[in-house]
């Protein structure tokens, strides 16, 4: 049976008490050129960060995500309430060297090279020359920039800007990264590459902010987000307590004889009536993109490519712990596993085993295979991060916490 | 520093990178090479070399001056309004630093080119001196190509007896209202100030200026040179000239060498003197005596000067555009101290208009004079209420008058086309004064204003 890249699943990186971000009555408000009251695009918002967390920001256009990031960063003054950063002012220097920043749109010198860019930043953080060049080499292989190293950042595309600006949020090895819509311009392997970061930083108990319009980003990496909406945030918790259908259930298991399965769908409409419903579970588009780039990835090309392991310095101590998501980047670079990944029958997206008695299914279904398809659910089977079929229910939820609006 | 020096680097790379370096360049190198091909001048070469060092270094300043303002407001503007600052703000890295990272790296720049057009303006001075006969280059070298120190008789002081005098006129009432008062102390002053630049036909006047210590030997068998210039009493119609007797040399000497020479007034003329007629306490008198049946007056700041050598002209004029740097170095203060808050055109804009200011002190002197700018009379020009705005504006366009003074007062363009020393002393105070204090007033308000900007506020 066909592997693939293993999917994502929220991270399960040891958090701890140690606050990172607290933000108590923060509030701002934008005044005209007289100083009067013009938008308040933050009122009165509480929350806290750990240390070791991912936390999502999510809302519509305009909602405050931005302007809290640009408090948090020291971009933007609040208006009221008030804001740390481990444990000082965003404003503070020392307290800027522990920070990455990934914004929203790539605000690079158009006239730097990846490297000049990087050694820019470096120098920013007062590195020293030998640790700047290790660094420099490192992020872009591993942001796949090793074949535009003599480009102009003002030559990229709005993907390799975004690769470019991910590695100089990342220059000083920051305890806490910022990342603004960070897989916005990016194909699917990037965005699948920026989501195994993110999950590596957090193992490393690196504190990831995420700010992003794609539910399904935030679904796959965070560990607890904030709904804003018109300045104020409107649900916050952490994604199993905010996306958690307590009256149904899902089995999964490998592909069964059509008696097998009808007796089951047997014992189960007799438990619970006509709901029952059976499919055969599909891979996700990002997961069979990624199985065809791969096989492709023979072919050199003068662009962006995917990219390579995480840079050495920012997996540290995580790497001894040989995380499934580390390998993610290690296995996206082996042929082998990727043409296995584009082929062959995929019967589920999660990865454990399902907890079934599958001898006993398979003895139940002898008697009739006649019987249509249906879903099987049986309790407390698999608990992990909702898969990618089920993003729209994610975002019939997360729109119902928007109240009603489409986020 | 490492942030600091880092950001200087960028600027100075963008500038490379935006090719501005090479535009730049092409037109300063244009001016000096075009510059010879159009002047006029008065046909000799002495003439010819002074204004080609008039009008090729006016030519760099100013040339370099408006850049430096635009790259200023640019550098720092743009990057504000294209997002660029935000990022580098979110680093580690103080404000001020980044500030002053863009200041230097607009001053590299600027060292950069004022060397390269200094020595394309020094080595075509050389060229066309080198085609002239070896007369006219003997010329050149001793009043031109050279550093040449000035000897001047000290100012007095004429402020007692304007005192005793006034004093005395009010002993004898002739001063009737108090507002008169003023007036006449000026009165007094120019009285006492005229009587002793007067000669009278057919008089003289003698000046003994010290040229140091040591200068009998110091300056044995060199040439001194008198610069002096006059005014009339009279209307001067052009091309007149009026004639002059000089003696100069210790007064008991039988070996004063005498001249004759007649020359119009109002305008400066240089002549030489014989050398060796430096009295052994290092001093050199000159007696100048009227000739002319109407008389004479020769100011007592500038009426007359000796000038010596002091030193050769390659290093004087490494440090008169050391002060042309210093000037820069106003300027780029300037363009960035309004880029710390404005966008990039209204900064341009803002910084003109400061610098044209700075240029007119003629409305800051009436300001100070007239003791205010509310309520002032139409008839003598003199503000009588007295008020917090008046007293404010009087302090403010003083001190503003005061430092535009200082900073005008370096004027390394006529010196060098003068053959005029100028010293390393005045270039540290030039830099002390012009980018320490000048400058030190924009750096500090615009570091300040950058500080507390919230640079992702909505423009």
């Amino acid at each position: 049976m066909a592997t693939l890249p293993t999917p994502l699943s929220a991270p399960s990186a040891p958090h701890s008490d140690e606050v990172v971000i607290r933000a108590v009555g923060l509030t701002k408000v934008f005044q005209d050129f007289w100083g009067r009251p013009k938008a308040r695009a933050v009122d009165n918002v509480d929350f806290e960060v750990r240390r070791g967390e991912v936390f999502g920001l999510l809302g519509p256009n305009g909602s405050g995500k931005s302007t809290t990031i640009k408090m948090l960063l020291g971009l933007l003054y609040p208006t009221k309430g008030q804001v740390t950063v481990f444990g000082a002012s965003p404003r503070d220097v020392k307290t800027k060297a522990r920070i990455g920043y990934l914004p929203e749109e790539s605000y690079l010198y158009r006239y730097l090279t990846p490297g000049e860019t990087l050694d820019f930043f470096g120098n920013l953080f007062a590195l020293d020359s030998d640790d700047r060049k290790k660094r420099t080499e490192q992020l872009i292989e591993m942001v796949g920039l090793g074949n535009a190293r003599t480009r102009t950042v003002g030559e990229f595309s709005k993907g390799m800007q975004r690769r470019i600006g991910l590695a100089q949020a990342l220059i000083n090895d920051p305890d806490l990264i910022i990342l603004d819509e960070p897989t916005a311009g990016l194909d699917p392997l990037g965005c699948r590459e920026i989501k195994d970061l993110i999950r590596t930083l957090a193992k490393r108990g690196k504190t990831v902010i995420l700010s992003s319009h794609l539910l399904a980003d935030v679904e796959d990496v965070c560990d607890r987000v904030v709904i804003y909406y018109g300045g104020k945030i409107q649900a916050q918790g952490t994604l199993k307590e905010l996306l958690a259908a307590p009256d149904e259930v899902r089995i999964t298991s490998p592909v069964l004889s059509r008696e097998t399965t009808e007796k089951v769908l047997q014992i189960l409409r007799a438990e619970v009536g006509d709901t029952v419903r059976l499919e055969n579970p599909t891979q996700n588009l990002e997961n069979y993109f990624l199985g065809v780039v791969e096989r492709a990835r023979a072919q050199s090309t003068s662009g962006a490519t995917s990219g390579n392991s995480v840079a050495a310095f920012i997996k540290g101590g995580a790497e001894a712990g040989a995380s499934q998501s580390d390998k993610v980047l290690d296995r996206l670079t082996k042929p082998s596993a990727a043409a296995a990944a584009a082929t062959g029958p995929i019967p589920a997206v999660t990865a454990p085993a399902p907890k079934v008695d599958v001898a006993k299914l398979a003895a139940l279904t002898k008697a009739d295979e006649s019987a249509p398809p249906a879903t099987v659910e049986p309790a407390k089977t698999t608990t992990e991060t909702p898969k990618p079929a089920d993003l729209s229910k994610a975002n019939e939820k997360l729109s119902g916490l928007l109240g009603g609006k489409k986020p | 520093m490492q942030p600091l020096f880092a950001v200087a680097r960028l600027t100075l790379k963008a500038a490379f990178r935006y090719r501005l370096v090479l535009v730049l360049m092409a037109l300063l190198l244009g001016a000096v090479i075009a510059l010879p091909m159009i002047i006029k001048h008065d046909g000799s070469a002495l003439g010819f070399t002074q204004i080609l060092i008039t009008y090729t270094l006016s030519a760099i300043t100013t040339l370099l001056g408006f850049a430096t303002l635009w790259l200023a407001c640019g550098s720092l503007a743009r990057e504000v309004e294209d997002f660029s600052m935000q990022l580098v703000c979110t680093k580690p890295v103080p404000r001020w630093q980044i500030w002053l990272g863009k200041w230097v790296g607009i001053m590299a720049l600027n060292l950069l080119l004022l060397a390269v057009s200094g020595t394309a303006v020094y080595f075509l001075l050389l060229a066309k001196a080198n085609g002239l006969s070896a007369e006219q280059q003997k010329v050149l070298q001793d009043e031109v190509l050279v550093a040449r120190k000035s000897a001047r008789e000290a100012v007095p002081n004429i402020e007692p007896d304007v005192e005793r005098l006034y004093q005395e006129r009010i002993k004898q009432q002739a001063v009737a209202a108090l507002n008169d008062r003023d007036f006449v102390r000026k009165q007094i002053r120019e009285q006492i100030k005229a009587s002793r630049q007067y000669i009278r036909p057919g008089q003289g006047r003698r000046w003994i200026l010290s040229l140091g210590p040591d200068a009998a030997t110091r300056l044995k068998d060199q040439t001194l040179y008198v610069r002096v210039h006059y005014i009339t009493t009279e209307y001067a119609a052009t091309g007149v000239t009026y004639e002059f007797g000089w003696e100069v040399g210790p007064p008991e000497g039988h070996t004063r060498q005498r001249l004759q020479n007649s020359f119009a007034p109002e305008s400066f003329t240089t002549f030489a003197i014989e050398p060796n007629h430096i009295a052994p306490d290092g001093t050199v008198t000159v007696d100048m005596f009227n000739l002319n049946d109407k008389p004479v007056l020769l100011p007592l700041e500038d009426g007359l000067e000796v000038l010596y050598r002091e030193g050769g002209f390659a290093l004087n004029f490494a440090r008169g555009l050391g002060i042309i740097f210093c000037w820069l170095g106003l300027l780029c203060a300037i363009g960035l101290f309004t880029a710390s808050k404005m966008q990039f055109n209204v900064a341009a804009f803002v910084s003109l208009a400061i610098l044209i200011v700075g240029t007119s002190s003629g409305t800051l002197k009436q300001v100070v004079e007239q003791g205010g700018v509310i309520g002032v009379g139409t008839e003598d020009g003199v503000v009588t209420q007295k008020s917090l705005v008046n007293q404010a504006s009087v302090v403010v366009y003083g001190n503003l008058r005061w430092l535009i003074e200082q900073v005008a007062g370096f004027n390394p363009v006529d010196s060098l086309s003068t053959g005029r020393s100028i010293t390393w002393g005045q270039l540290a105070t030039a830099f002390v004064v012009v980018v320490g204090l000048a400058g030190g007033v924009f750096m500090v308000a615009g570091i300040w204003i950058f500080t507390r900007r919230e640079l992702a506020a909505p423009q």
